[in-house]
């Protein structure tokens, strides 16, 4: 130690970099994504980069409710598939593009309301169940319902060349958006509101926090993200329908990757992201008959050895490490 | 004396029925600015249900609580701060995740004249600790601190909302005796600072200590209101404390 206090500048590099770490990681990372369409030749590769950022998106979203405010939703099927069907509806109808994924951000707000003002009447488990039931009852309604095309799915025409980096830079915009409103969010008043009530719901209350108004902003505004998502989403397929964007598999992948992750952080729900957006196609490929199944399991050794994810064991393994020396 | 003061908090013929069981029953006071006001009784005297009445967790059968003259009966509790009541705990329910400094900055940004902004949120709630004496403690993880700072911690934080009434519930219990005596010092220091306190209690030494008047309920029932030496005295105060013959000793 004192043969390190003497080389002064290198010290104070290190405090430095450990100051700017996460910036500087965050520019990185943002700086390689930027980059990568233009280095990486394999339009797959782009396809599989470009569905991770809508993951990464749809997780960042479900943390806020689920992991800042503790609401776990199985019913963000909903907002995907709400925003994908109202950018298809609308691009067929001639719209730009984009301003369809803003209008399925809306729309999926709006639904968001129509669950949130019954659903936070119930607490906890009663909560997730009762997204679950809203969540099918919608994808049945979708798969009968008949200007939609049902069950047999809904196709975009869009009288545009396809470019697939205007997709991925899309997607790299919106998973972008949806990370610095998370930032912003973790240490900021809502954010510590958010958290409150889901330590403590009644001394949340007893605060001065109102847990039924702040929650029902969670939700809209991961709505909103989950929408817009489903919406770029759309835009690519080309082709959606209700058994893949509304399917009950949606919103546990929309759940899971946060789990993955690190509940509740603000790189957790990322780091979740990609590790299932790169990991999901491998898996589906290899066992595509158990892939639900493994989730499952994964879900469960999770909750039982190590709730905070990733992120969270990394940090335990770090503290465990310099602990020791 | 203590009528000078305009009343804070109204409480008229309260009345909070469980099933057929009055858990508290036709309980009137009022509590003066400048004041501790003590609520005793043994155990099941309905001591609880009336904080939770008053504090709006528990809507009441019949009956009506008024703040400065405005009904509060049955008013959510996210709404009674801001209305400038704030409660603390009996059993302690610090944030867990939080550190200290965390816990009071939520109350610093959803209180009365909240703040938004994270540096002027956590300034005052540093302010807030130092008052209380915790501040050593901020950065500790709520979870892990001693009995005695949790509970000062549960008084930080419903001091940050900024009230002008305190409801406090059996905020020494489980407490040495010495932390004790630096909890009822606190309590004064923060009346004498413009915070009227409700304090509701089951140790009869902690109260006739730190009250300027005291209620004493028993089996929901309002059974006697006084200053300390009065109550001390009253023999139906002894009668439900100590039981008849003891009473009859007197």
């Amino acid at each position: 130690m004192s043969a390190f206090s003497a080389i002064l500048p290198a010290r104070s590099i290190a405090k430095w970099i450990a100051k700017w770490r996460n910036t500087a990681l965050l520019w990185a990372l943002l700086a390689a994504l930027a980059v990568a369409p233009l280095l990486i030749p394999s339009p797959n590769t782009i396809r599989l980069l470009f569905t991770t950022f809508l993951w990464v998106t749809t997780s960042i979203a479900w943390n806020l409710l689920g992991g800042f405010a503790g609401q776990v939703s199985f019913g963000f099927a909903v907002f995907y598939g709400v925003g994908a069907y109202t950018t298809a509806l609308l691009m067929n109808a001639g719209l730009n593009p984009f301003i369809a994924f803003l209008a399925s951000a809306f729309t999926a707000v709006l639904v968001s309301l129509f669950v949130g003002v019954p659903a936070f009447r119930l607490r906890g488990p009663y909560f997730a169940i009762a997204t679950i039931g809203i969540s099918e009852a919608v994808r049945v309604v979708m798969t009968n319902l008949t200007f939609t095309g049902g069950a047999s799915g809904y196709r975009i025409v869009e009288h545009r060349p396809f470019s697939q980096r205007e997709h991925y830079y899309t997607a790299l915009v919106l998973a972008s958006l949806a990370f610095v409103i998370s930032l912003l969010i973790a240490n900021a008043k809502f954010g510590m509101g958010l958290k409150a009530i889901r330590q403590d719901e009644d001394a949340a209350a007893d605060l001065g926090v109102n847990p039924y108004t702040y929650k029902l902003a969670a939700h809209a505004l991961a709505a909103a993200l989950t929408g817009m998502a489903g919406g770029v989403f759309a835009r690519y397929a080309a082709f959606i329908h209700p058994g893949g964007v509304f399917g009950f598999h949606t919103s546990v992948h929309i759940l899971l990757m946060p789990v993955i992750g690190g509940i509740a952080t603000v790189w957790g729900p990322v780091l979740g992201g990609f590790v299932f957006g790169i990991v999901e196609e491998e898996i589906v490929a290899s066992f595509p008959e158990i892939h639900l199944l493994l989730y499952g399991i994964l879900l469960i050794i999770i909750v039982l050895f190590e709730p905070g994810g990733i992120l969270g064991g990394a940090n335990k393994l770090l503290r465990r490490f310099r602990a020791k020396r | 004396m203590q009528n000078v003061n305009p009343p804070i908090l109204e409480v008229d013929k309260l009345t909070k029925y469980f099933g057929g069981l009055a858990a508290v029953n036709d309980v009137s006071f009022e509590v003066h600015q400048g004041q501790i006001f003590g609520v005793i009784g043994p155990n099941g005297a309905g001591k609880t249900t009336l904080f939770s009445l008053i504090t709006g967790a528990v809507k009441p059968s019949s009956g009506k609580v008024r703040n400065r003259g405005d009904d509060i009966t049955g008013v959510r509790p996210f709404k009674l701060v801001k209305a400038g009541l704030a409660r603390t705990h009996q059993i302690v329910r610090p944030f867990r995740e939080m550190t200290v400094l965390e816990n009071v900055q939520v109350a610093a940004h959803f209180g009365r004249n909240s703040v938004t902004d994270t540096a002027a949120a956590k300034e005052r709630a540093r302010e807030v600790l130092r008052a209380v004496g915790i501040d050593h403690l901020a950065n500790n993880p709520a979870l892990t601190l001693p009995v005695g700072s949790q509970k000062r911690l549960e008084i930080a934080r419903a001091l940050a909302t900024h009230p002008d009434l305190l409801l406090c519930d059996e905020i020494c219990g489980g407490l040495t005796h010495s932390e004790t005596a630096a909890m009822l010092q606190l309590l004064r220091r923060i009346r004498d600072q413009g915070t009227t306190i409700m304090y509701v209690e089951h140790d009869v030494k902690a109260i006739t200590a730190v009250c300027d008047t005291i209620m004493v309920l028993n089996y929901g029932r309002k059974l006697a209101e006084g200053t300390p030496d009065h109550i001390q005295n009253d023999p139906a105060v002894i009668e439900a404390y100590l039981g008849t013959r003891a009473a009859a000793c007197e």
